[in-house]
């Protein structure tokens, strides 16, 4: 409101066109016309060093910050008769313009939780910055949050190291990180082998591999080497079998986990089998068998639990589903479209192939995506300009959405390479932050010492050399507060002070 | 006086190069107005802190304005007292007008502000206020108030105000009202013509 205080006499002076209407006469004027407005003052604000002056006025402008309330008195220094902060003198110049013009900037090369300490400081909410400067911080403090969770996650994970007892919680624990243990890594690698090996059958028992007994036609060699396909599949369906199981039993939640989407892939992989060990070779349902064999293949996608890349592909889609939505429904008016007219522009030409729609549509995906298998071919002059048109068009429209994806997927990707490199160098930082912890905490120990002779040297009458004079009082009563601590829990002096030094300075 | 060209972009915060606005120095207009030269030192620093090019629009004008009247709908009122005013540029206020303005609302004789009170209610300038004017501007005033008021207006509250009193104004039954019918009728009650006098700001 201070901000338009020039303004009120001409809003007042305004006023004077209510007259005429006024249903009463109006109230006398508040201010007696001898009296002035009190004289505005500058104030010397020195942060830091560098000085900054402004009127009392700009401050009271914002009454609920720190600057714009008597809080700043806390800050006063008679001597110098300025206000003293000893904070960011460049962050407080935004800050302090914002007093000024009523607009928070926030500048791109602060790091963002230094400016959102100095803005709690000086009691100002982040949501005042301005419009020109609010995404870029929303961006940055939306990063460091994603960040900051990563780091908190995996330090949970890391943290659950210590013992546990129970036998499912080690097996769970096994089934997860596969590092933990060598037990646990020799199953991750029995595992994957039996995956590999058993892709590896449902497509070689496919190959041929000579010819029919009596017949026309090649033998897959499925058939030729039944027993012994059969025998490795079942070995591999017994693997999969004890695995599902024992992950069931360790889980610590089961209902989450039977609903869980590796679990279902676990499931789809294994029930094939057991629903043909029931069928007999019966040919009215050796059809529906036969479907059943297809499903043998999604135990690919249990490497999913092998590789990273695999989670992080299948984590891409999930997020671009909505982008993968679009180019689908998309790609779908345009070949209904596309397939309406190349029907009816080659409906009348002889011994065609667009017999129909539908069976147009089967030309007008292969054109767009620019397969161009060349099965069916327009004739007529029409259908070749329509054809023409749908190839470009194909093109198009599925080059859109793509950078979307592929931008998504790169963004995914490097978030868990640096999450994974974080990791890796988090262990080495946080033994070199406990080594300058334990060098701070032996400087206070062996200053504690020091103070604790002289003060029984003292105590004894012999005389000390002035150099113990200069200590901080502040730190003579802090070595006081410990040894009173030692006193009022003692046993023996020396040995109990340092052992609480190793609990306080992690020693 | 100051070169001024005419600015194309609209937004008094904009800068148009060579439409710069220099006031006349502050002993020269303390002269041509009723205030004292701290008083107008006073008021620059602000009116230049709140607009940096010097000159305010209409829409700048309807934004401070309805910073006094925080609840109610102050732009239609806004939009009248911006008419009184004779720019010199079209649409533009600049310090020069908006301190003449003042000193004659705010400090001005009676017949200056009672002058000034007609500019107000006749919004076409024609020298006469119809009842459609003053209907008008008793809408924008009521408008001020806005919809939060104890107890709320009632609904034809302007209509019936303007009812009441236009033939009350108009003595010679004309249709309209002239400046002299007005100055009457302020002046036909002591205590409404010191009214006039309440709203001076100290400064």
């Amino acid at each position: 409101m201070a901000s338009v205080a020039a303004w009120l006499p001409f809003a007042r002076a305004a006023a004077i066109g209510w007259v005429p209407i006024a249903t009463h006469p109006l109230p006398p004027p508040p201010v007696p016309k001898d009296r002035r407005r009190a004289e505005d003052e500058k104030l010397l604000i020195n942060v830091s060093g560098r000085r900054f002056e402004t009127w009392r006025n700009t401050l009271e402008k914002y009454p609920d910050s720190l600057l714009g309330s008597t809080e700043r008195e806390f800050f006063y220094d008679e001597d110098s008769r300025e206000y003293f902060f000893d904070r960011d003198p460049d962050i407080f110049r935004h800050i302090l313009n914002y007093y000024r013009t009523g607009k928070l900037h926030y500048p791109k090369h602060e790091c963002l939780t230094g400016y959102d300490e100095e803005l709690a400081f000086f009691g100002i909410l982040p949501d005042v910055i301005g419009d020109c400067c609010y995404e870029d911080y929303r961006d940055r403090k939306r990063e460091n949050a994603e960040r900051l969770m990563d780091d908190k996650l995996s330090e949970a994970g890391d943290q659950s190291l210590p013992q546990l007892t129970d036998l499912r919680q080690k097996m769970w624990r096994a089934f997860e990180n596969p590092h933990t243990s060598t037990a646990a890594l020799v199953f991750y690698y029995v595992t994957g082998f039996f995956i590999a090996v058993s892709v590896m059958a449902n497509v070689v028992e496919t190959v041929p591999c000579g010819h029919r007994p009596g017949r026309a036609g090649t033998l897959p060699c499925g058939e030729r080497y039944k027993i012994v396909f059969f025998c490795l599949d079942t070995a591999c369906v017994m693997i999969f079998t004890a695995e599902y199981l024992l992950r069931l039993f360790a889980a610590p939640d089961r209902c989450k986990f039977v609903r869980s989407v590796m679990s279902i892939i676990d499931v789809v992989a294994i029930l094939p089998y057991y629903i043909g060990l029931g069928i007999t070779d019966n040919d009215d349902v050796s059809g529906a068998f036969v479907t059943l064999r297809v499903f043998r293949v999604f135990r690919i996608f249990k490497f999913s639990r092998h590789s990273q890349g695999l989670r992080i592909l299948g984590y891409t889609l999930k997020s671009c589903a909505s982008e993968l939505g679009f180019l689908v429904f998309s790609l779908a008016m345009a070949i209904i479209i596309f397939a309406t007219v190349m029907f009816y522009a080659e409906k009348n030409e002889q011994d065609t192939n667009f017999t129909s729609i539908p069976a147009a549509f089967w030309y007008t995906i292969v054109t767009m995506t620019t397969l161009g298998y060349g099965d069916m071919v327009p004739g007529t002059i029409a259908g070749k300009i329509v054809g023409g048109v749908c190839s470009l068009s194909g093109v198009l429209v599925i080059a859109l959405p793509v950078p979307v994806i592929v931008s998504n997927f790169s963004r995914i990707y490097h978030q868990n390479q640096r999450a994974d490199k974080r990791k890796a160098q988090r262990k080495a930082r946080l033994a070199r932050i406990r080594i300058a912890k334990a060098s701070s905490g032996a400087a206070f120990v062996s200053k504690k010492k020091a103070a604790e002779a002289r003060l029984a040297a003292q105590e004894s009458g012999v005389e000390l050399d002035d150099a113990g004079r200069d200590e901080d009082i502040f730190e003579l009563q802090h070595h006081h507060l410990l040894r009173c601590l030692e006193r009022t829990t003692m046993i023996d002096d020396v040995r109990k002070f340092e052992c609480y030094a190793e609990v306080v300075y992690g020693k | 006086m100051s070169l001024e060209e005419e600015c194309d972009d609209a937004g008094s915060n904009s800068w148009c190069p060579g439409a710069r606005y220099r006031p006349e120095p502050p002993a020269a207009l303390a002269r041509a107005s009723h205030f004292t030269q701290h008083e107008i030192k006073l008021m620059y620093r602000g009116f230049k802190q709140e607009c940096p090019t010097g000159v305010v629009d209409e829409e700048a004008f309807k934004h401070i304005f309805s910073q006094f009247f925080p609840l109610g709908d102050a732009s239609q009122y806004a939009h009248f007292v911006f008419n009184t005013v004779k720019h010199k540029q079209r649409g533009k206020l600049n310090f020069e007008e908006f301190l003449g303005t003042l000193s004659l609302a705010g400090r001005g004789s009676r017949a200056e502000k009672l002058s000034w009170v007609f500019a107000l209610y006749d919004a076409d300038g024609d020298g006469r206020i119809s009842r459609a004017e003053m209907l008008a501007v008793v809408r924008a005033v009521h408008g001020l108030l806005g919809p939060a008021a104890r107890p709320p207006l009632p609904r034809h509250a302007a209509e019936d105000l303007v009812d009441r009193i236009f033939h009350l104004m108009d003595t010679n039954a004309d249709g309209v009202v002239t400046p002299d019918e007005l100055a009457r009728w302020i002046a036909r009650d002591p205590a409404l013509l010191s009214s006039l006098d309440t709203l001076d700001t100290v400064l």
